[in-house]
């Protein structure tokens, strides 16, 4: 308990310290600036993601593939909006954290709402009374704190992170108050079982997606390293009310370039038809 | 008197939204025609194979500018390249992304893509839509799709999914692929070329 009241007071005043010397502009030109891939350890996160890649293919893919054979789409879709409701309690904490005491009211609310007549979370009255709200973690408020992202990381089955989003994920097994439920050992069966849970029902709802990229990509590795980067800076763009699509907009400055100085077009691309 | 003003102000700004909307109505109806016959092609279970391929890899070339999608996604490993380099990894290009295209759209055949708003972001147009998971009327997955008007034609040069830009995968993909063989782009046409033998 103690450890978790100065954890608390280290984040609380990493908050005020960030928000004293950071302003959006800046935290979003750090963004920016971070999509340029920074993979120093790549040897080592690449051994890692092989491991991870054999675990998969082993265990996570077939149990996957049952449990989205097994449940019923119904089912999977009460899952989906019951460990959605569950991360609204450490959604608030974040909310406050970046000082977005709307969003704060929001969380709770939905919270509240579906816990209650959205029984246990399993449905979603609270979309209906116009209450929508997208789970926010550690990572994504120390990112609007402007702490930098740091180097690409891939954990043992873990997956994907970075220092930043790791210190999340630390601070949020400690913190959320879900996992404060019950005595001890009712807490870490509650804590194995949801993050069982997610993580199937994540990977059950990506089947053809990993499928599709590990079958089609000429480098698996980079193109899950992309879209892991991309997907975590567009969380954080949303957190600072910037469109991802804009924020996008100056890889794309050199696009047309490509037509302007370059004398060779190339052929027509006609269309033939593959058999 | 305050009251006239207030309305007045309301019904200028709704007007001024409204036109807001109307400018980019044809890139709207665009995208969703697109989305429409992209996935109601993929999903057909009355065409053949051959007939499912030609029909879909039809619509993109028609609605996608692949050529500067393929050099974009090079970046600078493009101006490097032989003519002959350039002939080759052009083609193989082609019938990769297009392969990979029906299998991004194809999962959410039967789907149906909802167009919501678009915006004018600077030389391009981006229109945002979402697709409403099956069974669920709040689960969404966003689509949002790049336009840009090329001699008075537009066409659509990328394609994001919840925040995710397929095409700079793409290019971290190829550039990280090159890193690793020596910069060698013969390295990448064969790799490009042996996935399209397999599919």
């Amino acid at each position: 308990m103690k450890s978790k009241l100065v954890l608390l007071f280290v984040l609380l005043s990493l908050s005020i310290s960030g928000c004293a010397s950071i302003t959006k502009d800046e935290v979003l030109a750090e963004n920016i600036a971070t999509q340029k891939v920074s993979d120093p350890l790549e040897p080592f996160n690449r051994m890692v993601f092989s491991f991870n890649n054999v675990f998969d293919k082993y265990a996570l893919r077939p149990v996957a593939i049952l449990y989205r054979g097994v449940l019923p789409e119904f089912a999977r879709n009460r899952i989906t909006y019951a460990l959605n409701n569950l991360s609204m309690p450490i959604t608030t904490i974040n909310n406050i954290l970046q000082f977005e005491f709307g969003k704060a009211g929001i969380s709770t609310a939905r919270f509240v709402i579906n816990s209650t007549i959205g029984i246990l979370g399993f449905f979603d009255p609270a979309a209906y009374f116009g209450l929508e709200a997208s789970s926010e973690d550690f990572g994504q408020t120390l990112a609007v704190w402007g702490i930098p992202k740091g180097p690409y990381l891939v954990l043992p089955l873990l997956g994907p992170s970075s220092p930043r989003d790791f210190t999340g994920l630390l601070s949020t097994s400690l913190l959320d108050p879900t996992y404060q439920i019950g005595n001890t050992a009712n807490r870490e069966l509650f804590r194995y079982y949801k993050m069982g849970t997610s993580t199937v029902n994540f990977r059950s709802e990506n089947i053809e997606l990993f499928d599709d990229l590990q079958n089609n990509s000429v480098d698996y590795y980079a193109a899950v390293r992309s879209f892991y980067n991309q997907s975590r800076n567009s969380q954080v763009s949303d957190n600072l009310e910037v469109s991802p699509s804009v924020n996008q907009d100056n890889l794309f400055n050199d696009f047309e370039e490509f037509d302007l100085d370059d004398t060779y077009i190339g052929p027509d691309i006609s269309i033939d038809y593959p058999e | 008197m305050k009251l006239i003003k207030i309305l007045l102000t309301i019904s200028l700004l709704s007007l001024m939204s409204s036109f807001a909307h109307a400018d980019f109505e044809a890139e709207e109806k665009f995208v969703s025609s697109f989305a429409d016959n992209a996935i109601n092609i993929l999903g057909s279970d009355t065409l053949s194979n051959a007939d499912r391929s030609s029909q879909f890899t039809d619509l993109v070339m028609r609605s996608i500018d692949i050529n500067l999608i393929s050099k974009f996604v090079l970046s600078k490993f493009w101006k490097a390249a032989s003519d002959e380099q350039k002939t080759e990894y052009l083609e193989a290009f082609k019938e990769y992304f297009i392969a990979s295209y029906a299998s991004k759209l194809d999962q959410y055949s039967g789907e149906k893509v909802v167009v919501i708003s678009s915006e004018a972001s600077k030389k391009y147009v981006i229109v945002k839509s979402h697709i409403v998971r099956d069974g669920t009327d709040t689960l969404k997955i966003e689509l949002d799709w790049r336009l840009l008007n090329r001699d008075g034609e537009t066409k659509i040069i990328d394609l994001n999914i919840e925040g995710i830009s397929l095409i700079i995968a793409q290019r971290e993909e190829f550039q990280s692929f090159l890193n690793n063989h020596d910069n060698d782009l013969d390295a990448l046409i064969d790799k490009l070329k042996s996935i399209n033998t397999k599919n």
